[in-house]
């Protein structure tokens, strides 16, 4: 049943230059914009808490894009915006990817775990994620970004470990992982060092897409308020605090969406480019 | 997606003994139905422990300021939540059946909370999958009509794009366009005296809002499908024998892809529920959404409760209905 010779690398291929090249080029927005976000807080030219101009004032002068709701300079306050948003979203994406990996890789070797992990997706499947945002952070009053990256972390990890069990099954059920498995090696010894390494294109690309979903997820909770409070300077409660105003500063709530639709847009672009292209997965389990 | 077929399997159920076809089909359904109620009363159950175990409960998300141990361990009582977890567990599941969905941190039934703006987020996430599914069908038909062309691209990254927006991003700029820029479609939703929106030029803007995400994805999905599909042999004899290109269309690839569209709308539905209660906020929408707010406000985590357990049933109806066009579209094949 298990033969030793040739064992069944994971598709590796080296992808030819150009294609290599136009990866990076639709990675590049994405790490760009993350870098903005994560560095926007320094650039910001006023003080975020304190009136510059008259609510809803518009742009021009002191403040480029115009005031907010107390008269704030509406661009310090999106350059500030988005580190909040970007560091919980990599926090999540980061856990979730992590957990999947470990969760995924066993459940290939123990059917077993397998099986559970498979109904509790199906379980989850009958909650939107929104809701179950809600339902964790109004249950823990306390919990703040603890409980938007716990209950993000705890919807994401299913059906990401759906996607690394699929794909850890055929490296899994390989001669060498076999081999090493009759020669009695530990379970953490197998996925760590005979699953893993040949999952990593894989694993890229599950961090991109739930890198997307944390942003979406985060975001909402912003604008549903169950994340940061006033008066932190963020995308989605900007775009919540001002739209009473929008017709007298569109800016203000203009400024915030766009930042939010590139950053999604990007990151998206950003994944979808780390897919591995083999296959016939054509639409990604977001 | 839709989970494996356990319930009853059409192909061995044929080999044993020539079952009727309507039998079999009926077999089947009361697998599926006993197998979803099942996982619908397992995430119940997660919900109350989820409420149950976190800290925090009813009687002190509600609490005024200044308010006695005496009088909030009165309110505790009232509420019924100094009684043992497990009695009030099984009260809340054995209610549920019967519509009674427990009682919120103001004492009212949550029942009642939900059953005026339930139906209408039921109306306008009904729409939104409707539109979803017309557009979604349609664009993946046209793209799939010329593979590699360019409406294919154009589409496949204008679908890739929109999938990732979140809907209040969706919703902002379209109230910036169709409300303050060209003043074609109202931008809040004014409400009749029964409680429903006044007219249906209000529910264009919060169904896009709410569709245009879900188009992306639901894009993709029938594109990938139709192009996987492409690849059955009775395609390419179809293609071989010269027939009309609409015609491989409707009636070879689109009945072959079926279950594939069929199981996407239904995760779909999760999102637009989700989705509603953000787009509700926005358009000022009379739905779950706008108890929900209060319920942020009021930390009452029992009518998200309550919220969950229905629109839980809900999405077991549609995954349902799912399965059964799979099991309808297999049928008709073996």
């Amino acid at each position: 049943m298990t033969t030793l010779t040739a064992p069944a690398k994971a598709p590796t291929r080296t992808p030819p230059r150009h294609a290599r090249l136009r990866v990076a080029l639709r990675v590049l927005p994405a790490v760009l914009l993350t870098a903005l976000a994560l560095a926007g807080p320094w650039l910001a030219p006023h003080a975020l808490d304190a009136p510059v101009v008259a609510p809803y004032a518009e742009p021009g002068g002191e403040a480029p894009l115009g005031g907010d709701q107390l008269g704030r300079d509406v661009l310090s306050r999106v350059l500030a915006g988005g580190r909040e948003l970007v560091v919980t979203s990599l926090l999540v994406a980061v856990l979730v990817t992590a957990v999947a990996a470990v969760l995924g890789a066993v459940s290939a070797l123990r059917p077993a775990l397998g099986r559970i992990v498979e109904r509790t997706a199906d379980v989850l499947m009958l909650l939107p994620a929104v809701l179950g945002i809600l339902l964790v952070t109004l249950s823990w009053p306390d919990g703040g970004r603890l409980a938007v990256v716990t209950a993000s972390v705890v919807l994401g990890v299913p059906y990401a470990v759906r996607l690394v069990a699929g794909a850890a099954a055929p490296v899994a059920a390989s001669g060498y992982v076999e081999a090493a498995a009759v020669g009695g090696e530990k379970l953490g010894y197998l996925v760590v060092r005979e699953v893993l390494p040949n999952l990593r294109a894989t694993l890229l690309a599950l961090f991109g897409l739930r890198f997307v979903a944390a942003v979406y997820l985060v975001a909402t909770a912003g604008f549903l308020q169950v994340g940061p409070q006033p008066p932190a300077a963020d995308w989605a409660l900007m775009i919540r605090e001002n739209s009473a105003g929008i017709v007298l500063n569109p800016w203000a709530v203009l400024a915030p969406s766009v930042a939010i639709g590139l950053l999604a847009l990007s990151v998206n672009l950003a994944a979808a480019a780390l897919v591995p292209s083999t296959g016939r997965k054509a639409v990604p389990a977001l | 997606m839709a989970g494996a077929l356990t319930g009853g399997d059409p192909a061995a159920a044929s080999e044993a003994r020539p079952v009727p076809a309507v039998v079999r089909t009926a077999l089947y359904a009361a697998g599926v139905l006993a197998r979803r109620i099942l996982l619908l009363a397992v995430l119940l159950a997660a919900v109350f422990a989820a409420v149950e175990l976190l800290p925090g409960d009813a009687a002190n998300a509600t609490s005024e300021r200044g308010e006695s141990a005496a009088d909030l361990a009165a309110r505790r009582h009232l509420l019924g939540l100094d009684r043992p977890v497990a009695e009030r567990f099984g009260d809340w599941m054995t209610g549920l059946p019967t519509g009674d969905l427990g009682t919120s941190a103001r004492g009212e039934p949550v029942a009642d909370l939900l059953a005026h703006p339930f139906p209408n987020t039921l109306l306008l996430g009904g729409l939104a999958l409707l539109v979803t599914l017309v557009a979604s069908v349609a664009l993946g038909c046209w793209a799939a009509a010329r593979p590699g062309g360019s409406a294919d691209r154009a589409v496949s990254a204008s679908a890739t794009g929109s999938l990732a927006l979140p809907e209040f991003v969706v919703a902002v700029a379209l109230v910036l366009v169709f409300a303050l820029w060209t003043d074609w479609l109202p931008a809040v939703t004014l409400t009749d005296a029964d409680g429903s929106p006044a007219s249906w030029r209000m529910l264009v803007l919060p169904v896009l809002a709410l569709a245009v995400p879900q188009i992306g994805w639901n894009t993709r999905i029938v594109r990938a499908a139709l192009a996987d599909e492409a690849k059955a042999p009775h395609v390419e004899t179809a293609v071989l024998d010269g027939l009309p290109r609409h015609r491989i269309l409707t009636h070879h690839l689109l009945p072959g892809a079926l279950p594939t569209i069929a199981a996407g709308l239904a995760t779909s539905t999760g999102m637009l529920l989700g989705g509603a209660v953000v787009v509700e906020t926005i358009f000022n929408y009379p739905g779950i959404g706008s108890v929900l707010a209060g319920a942020v406000a009021d930390r009452d985590s029992p009518v998200i409760a309550g919220v969950v357990a229905v629109t839980g049933t809900v999405i077991t109806g549609v995954l349902l209905l799912a399965d059964l066009v799979r099991a309808w579209a297999s049928g008709g094949r073996t």
